[in-house]
């Protein structure tokens, strides 16, 4: 199987502070891989380097073969970052957001594809044509998921992708992230959801103070701490770190 | 502590950010600076000139009390003027003796402000008009030609050379008059005022015109000293503000992430957003630019058209090339804006940040227009000059001047600065587009962390 992602001993360092200590994982094509870890982590950070808008400072990364640091073009065309509370063109409707993504990515008529794949996606009926400082946070993150997805990326990086989302729409969000993933993209997602990452993710890092202190499938995790679940897990490699 | 308190000292704390600080700071220096060089233009104006004086030793008036010599009366004039620089050793590096031929080299070679040349007739025509005194008829007075060399230099252009000069034709008026008539004199507009000083040529870019001023010329040419770096000073700020904000917006909308990790390359984005703003922007200060037209219309004072002088007779005028020089200079300096602005814009957190980024951009705009509306580049000293240049704005409201001045090298050598000036800093913000910086601030650059732990280890 082909390695989407492959991050050998990644460090970043801000100021004189080191925030991410040699990090290394690999991500096979069509796995869902989830990062979990408290805030300041380092999460962030992580996904923030893959998606090319955070030099390593050492290591490396490569997406689908090309390394992030010395083709970050051609990286881009591969991924579709989705920051945690993302925006949108607020002056923008719903649909003209979408084709100006879509303007970056094809032409003509495949363009247009794009953008219609983009509204089934993001599911938002005829609000689809309103501004989008109309939209509520539920609908302006269907939008921003659709956006991400609608170009067809190889790898989908998507950053606290439920947060602050009503139950419905969380679970609408993760509906298209099990359906991406059968179509062979590959996922990495950060969450505090534990909950979450268990039932979605074929596979769990957990971060905590910048290291990778456990890798694995969320039973092998649990069955390895003796506990029912994820977030028992977190807690005592947390705290046994 | 009550409710309200609470609130003001929140919104204080808010308020007087460091940043708003430093830009109430440098507003008064910049405010005191200005009133330095406005001081030094009002001092200058006040001084007495270089005069030249010519064709005056054969003119001496004599009666049977002694004799009225004019460059003499100049001499004593300037050594009793006041003015500390003048002393009876060296008033002569202040009136200086000329010949009546080839006047502007000498008052070149001299560096005068104004050049005095007695008639041919002027001994004449007050010993005769003295000896028909009582007898009626016409009495011709001792004509005296003034000189000036006409500089466009801001709106103190001309104003000294003229106003100075004035008030020496009266006071050798009123010496001569001292002179020819005593105390029981009869009233006689001749014997009041023996000299015409009426008759006045000012050299502009080394043609000789007659029957105008510096000070009259410096009149009609307001409307280009004030309005020209006025327009260029409002379509900077706007262009900039434009810029600034954009990136404000696109960081508080959580924009920016996702721009940047898009198929495109940092330049595509980044020249974008600076076209995108130079059109916006421009056709923002053309709106206002016809409008200020209009207001400034209205002020007849300020008016070219109320002027009975014709700028294009003088060859104060610009033609097509000049224009498009101009148009160009104006292009260059909105594009270094842009470029000024995308470099501070990036540094810029959220909208409100970014309105007070646009501070800098709004003192290096004012300096250059305030200069350039008083004493302008030709009036301005080695360290002004070297201000003004380094300031890529100053060159659109410096160019008018220059191209009246004939100096096309200063308006080339403006836009030569201008080009290297925009590609560097837009090399810069690429290179900041593509730095860590854009998304994680200067809060975490290794020398300003560095600043503020020496910071707090002094506390």
């Amino acid at each position: 199987m082909t390695d989407a992602l492959v991050l050998k001993d990644v460090r970043k360092t801000y100021g004189q502070r080191e925030a991410v200590h040699g990090v290394s994982l690999t991500i096979p094509e069509g796995e869902i891989f989830g990062l979990i870890g408290h805030n300041g982590a380092g999460k962030t950070t992580i996904l923030r380097m893959i998606s090319t808008i955070l030099k390593i400072t050492s290591g490396t990364i490569e997406v689908y073969g090309k390394d992030v640091a010395t083709q970050p073009d051609e990286v881009r065309k591969l991924i579709s970052y989705l920051p945690e509370d993302a925006g949108a063109y607020k002056d923008l409707t719903g649909r003209r957001y979408l084709t100006f993504i879509a303007e970056f990515f094809a032409t003509g008529k495949e363009r247009d594809e794009m953008v219609e794949k983009g509204i089934e996606l993001s599911d938002l009926g005829d609000k689809i044509d309103y501004r989008i400082d109309t939209y509520s946070k539920g609908m302006m993150r269907r939008l921003l998921i659709a956006r991400a997805i609608m170009t067809s990326p190889k790898l989908a990086i998507l950053d606290e992708v439920t947060s602050g989302l009503d139950v419905i729409n969380a679970y609408e969000i993760r509906e298209v992230i099990r359906n991406i993933a059968k179509s062979g993209v590959t996922v990495i997602m950060s969450s505090h959801n534990m909950f979450e990452v268990d039932m979605l993710c074929d596979r769990v890092g957990m971060i905590d103070q910048g290291n990778l202190i456990e890798i694995g499938t969320p039973a092998e995790l649990k069955e390895k701490y003796g506990k029912e679940t994820l977030e028992e897990v977190f807690v005592t490699a947390v705290k046994g770190a | 502590m009550s409710h309200l308190t609470n609130i003001i000292r929140k919104e204080v704390k808010e308020l007087l950010t460091p940043g708003s600080i430093a830009s109430v700071v440098l507003m008064v220096i910049l405010f005191a600076a200005l009133g330095g060089i406005i001081g030094d233009e009002v001092s200058k104006s006040t001084v007495m000139p270089v005069v030249g004086i010519a064709n005056y030793e054969d003119q001496v008036i004599v009666t049977e009390d002694g004799e009225w010599n004019a460059y003499e009366f100049l001499r004593n004039l300037y050594i009793n003027s006041g003015d500390k620089r003048i002393t009876p050793e060296n008033v002569d590096e202040f009136v200086i003796k000329m010949d009546k031929h080839d006047v502007l080299a000498q008052m070149q070679e001299n560096n005068a402000t104004v050049a005095l040349v007695l008639s041919d007739d002027f001994k004449k025509n007050i010993e005769d008009s003295l000896n028909r005194i009582g007898t009626g008829g016409v009495y011709l007075k001792g004509e005296i030609d003034q000189y000036y060399i006409y500089t466009p230099s801001g709106m103190m252009s001309g104003t000294i050379s003229s106003a100075v000069t004035g008030y020496l034709v009266s006071f050798m008026n009123a010496s001569l008059s001292k002179f020819i008539t005593g105390e029981d004199a009869p009233y006689i507009d001749f014997l009041e005022t023996p000299i015409d000083g009426s008759n006045t040529f000012t050299y502009v870019n080394g043609e000789s015109f007659a029957d105008v001023t510096p000070s009259e010329i410096s009149e009609a040419m307001m409307g280009q000293t004030i309005f020209i770096p006025m327009i260029i000073m409002i379509i900077i700020m706007m262009v900039g503000g434009i810029v600034i904000s954009s990136m404000g917006s696109e960081k508080e909308n959580k924009t920016l992430e996702t721009l940047l990790t898009l198929p495109i390359k940092r330049v595509t984005i980044v020249t974008g957003k600076i076209i995108a703003a130079a059109v916006v922007g421009l056709i923002f200060g053309i709106a206002y630019m016809f409008g200020m037209a209009f207001y400034i219309g209205s002020i007849s004072y300020m008016s070219i058209g109320s002027s009975d002088i014709d700028m294009g007779t003088l060859g104060l005028s610009l033609d097509l090339t000049e224009y498009l020089l101009l148009g160009v200079s104006m292009f260059l300096s909105i594009a270094c804006a842009l470029g000024i602005c995308m470099i501070l814009g990036a540094f810029a957190k959220n909208y409100k940040s970014a309105q007070t980024m646009t501070m800098p951009l709004s003192i290096l705009t004012i300096i250059p227009m305030f200069i350039t509306m008083f004493s302008g580049w030709y009036g301005s000293n080695d360290l002004i000059r070297a201000i003004l240049f380094a300031i890529p704005f100053s060159h659109p409201m410096m160019a008018t001047e220059a191209l009246l001045n004939g100096d096309i090298v200063l308006v080339i050598g403006g836009l030569a600065y201008m080009i290297i000036f925009a590609v560097v800093s837009i090399i810069i913000t690429v290179k900041l587009y593509d730095s860590d910086i854009l998304i994680t601030g200067l809060g975490q650059n290794k020398y300003i962390e560095k600043i503020r732990g020496q910071g707090r280890k002094k506390r």
